[in-house]
């Protein structure tokens, strides 16, 4: 009856934070899975006019079809031949999967910060709706082929207007994160003091519309990858998604610096986001430079640390919103004033985009193939 | 007189159960509503005094059970318990208050030849308009003075125990102490959803 009833939270909101939060924690089980590597039914295609590496691997992907019967196949490397169907398809669902545990956490986060700030704009819907549907397409991505057990390898970039509309979902999430950085740094410009440090920790965060946008590249990316395509925006795709998950883990540690900052570091687990991830982006950054491999072995570690970074801060979250006043049973204060559980997985998202770019620079460049 | 509830249907009781009271509240409200002391420091003639005094402070017709105050003071003076500090040309707190009430009961009786107690509301509020302004003529304000006695014990005293009970915080749309459960809309105009609500 009164405002101060023990149900006190709005029952939309509270259902919409734990509907956000299990698929947040479902995409991250899902990202988590190993990829099913059933046996490829590739239909009888013709070779697509690819660049020569994309050839081979087509090639071996037909290969690969009679390679259980026909073990022998001369024509491919004996070291690359019995996993290339994967090649493109296992980057292409880590990349939709990556994109699936952004969203999941853009959603989560930003269904809480905006339930705080009371969706006093209406604009503060549009990242719920438009993570929402990222998050739905992402995950369909995700899951359509590997229980299809076909790879969408065989049809050429997107131009049909099927294609053209798979893209709309992430498009429109790259629009809805640059236009909420718009209304974010407003919102910081708008307060007394400006862009002060103090309007950095406590108005509207800049880096949360950003990882919107990411999420969004890095769904447009997933299809091509997936169709084959060799490159992105002009450059080779493993070395543009290497540079574009570097550029993600950089952002999202700086994120993480401005807030543990304002918390003082008051654990020292706090000063893990901010130093393993930027190792991570640089060694990342190195791989999306043309030429020498550099310390894949090393990039890899560090990129599988990330991953597990996310549901450990999650963890640490959870024990920080525990040891606020009134623990867990005030909730309903603690979830939205205490450590945003939603924020660490988007390491795990980003470092799942990274090892999927790694994967991906290595099959193009032909290096030798590394457990990933 | 009576004016339409500004937080209509607002009763911070609700919060009984919920994260925002916690036991040490639950004790100490229960205690503030349940635990009215008797008179134990105050004559009688002194309590029927002080209680006619706060029924023109803080006039609450629209009550069959007022919010208690003279029983609060009373037991304030009977633990000697004041705030830690005194003004320096002020009585020592419990001689300031058995002064003073006695220096504004001669006060009406000089104005209006009655005890304050016996005057009507518009004669009760003339007596301490009076003494609020330091226009007063007895010689019992002898080393008190008149406007402190009435600001500084009678109005902040009644006030701030009129304000400690929780019927006056549904009236101003007060939560109680933001302890177990504060707030998270800390912005202007924001509202938790565990707040008054404020009518339009």
């Amino acid at each position: 009856m009164s405002a101060a009833a023990p149900a006190d939270a709005r029952p939309l909101a509270r259902g919409l934070g734990a509907a956000t939060l299990g698929l947040a924690l479902g995409a991250l089980l899902l990202a988590r899975r190993p990829a099913t590597r059933g046996p490829a039914p590739v239909p009888p295609s013709l070779p697509l006019p690819h660049r020569p590496a994309r050839a081979e691997t087509n090639a071996n992907a037909n290969a690969n079809a009679n390679a259980n019967a026909d073990a022998d196949d001369g024509m491919a490397a004996p070291r690359t031949a019995p996993s290339e169907p994967a090649d493109a398809a296992l980057p292409a669902r880590r990349l939709y999967q990556a994109a699936a545990l952004l969203a999941a956490s853009v959603l989560s986060d930003s269904a809480l910060e905006h339930y705080r700030g009371d969706f006093e704009n209406p604009g503060m819907f549009a990242p719920l709706a438009s993570a929402a549907v990222v998050l739905a397409c992402a995950l369909r991505g995700a899951w359509t082929p590997a229980r299809r057990g076909r790879a969408p390898t065989h049809r050429p970039a997107p131009r049909t207007s099927a294609g053209i509309l798979s893209g709309v979902p992430y498009a429109t999430a790259c629009a809805v994160g640059v236009a909420g950085l718009g209304f974010h740094a407003y919102n910081v410009l708008r307060r007394p003091g400006g862009l002060s440090w103090a309007n950095l920790f406590y108005a509207a965060p800049l880096g949360a519309p950003a990882a919107l946008a990411l999420a969004g590249v890095i769904g447009l990316a997933a299809r091509p990858v997936a169709a084959g395509a060799p490159t992105l925006a002009g450059l080779p795709s493993g070395r543009a998604l290497c540079g574009l998950a570097a550029f993600g883990l950089a952002g999202t540690s700086a994120e993480a610096a401005l807030l543990h900052f304002r918390g003082a570091f008051q654990h020292p687990a706090m000063w893990v986001p901010v130093s393993v991830p930027p190792v991570t982006a640089v060694m990342l950054a190195g791989a999306a430079l043309p030429g020498a491999p550099g310390r894949r072995r090393l990039t890899n570690a560090l990129l599988r640390a990330c991953t597990w970074l996310g549901v450990l801060g999650m963890g640490f979250h959870a024990r920080g919103i525990a040891r606020q006043m009134g623990g867990w049973r005030n909730w309903s204060q603690n979830v939205l004033a205490g450590p945003p559980l939603p924020a660490p997985p988007s390491f795990s998202a980003l470092a799942l985009a990274g090892r999927a770019a790694l994967a991906l620079r290595a099959a193009q460049e032909g290096w030798p193939r590394e457990a990933t | 007189m009576t004016q339409p509830p500004r937080f209509p249907g607002y009763d911070v009781l609700a919060k009984w159960d919920s994260p925002s009271f916690d036991d040490v509240t639950r004790d100490v409200l229960a205690h503030r509503l349940d635990a009215v002391p008797p008179r134990r420091w105050l004559t009688p003639d002194e309590w029927d005094l002080l209680d006619a005094i706060n029924a023109r402070l803080l006039p609450q017709p629209e009550r069959d059970r007022p919010v208690p105050i003279t029983p609060w003071i009373d037991a304030m003076l009977h633990d000697d318990r004041g705030e830690g500090y005194r003004h320096p040309d002020m009585p020592p707190l419990r001689d300031a208050w058995r002064q003073g009430l006695a220096a504004v009961d001669d006060e009406a009786r000089r104005l209006h030849d009655r005890p304050f107690a016996g005057l009507d509301a518009d004669a009760q509020d003339a007596v301490l308009q009076a003494i609020a302004e330091g226009r007063t003529a007895s010689p019992r304000w002898q080393g008190l003075d008149a406007r402190r006695f009435f600001i500084h014990h009678l109005l902040k005293t009644a006030a701030g125990l009129y304000y400690a009970h929780p019927l006056a915080w549904n009236e101003i749309g007060f939560g109680g102490p933001a302890n177990p459960r504060g707030y998270v809309r800390l912005g202007f105009d924001g509202r938790d959803p565990w707040e008054a609500k404020e009518a339009p």
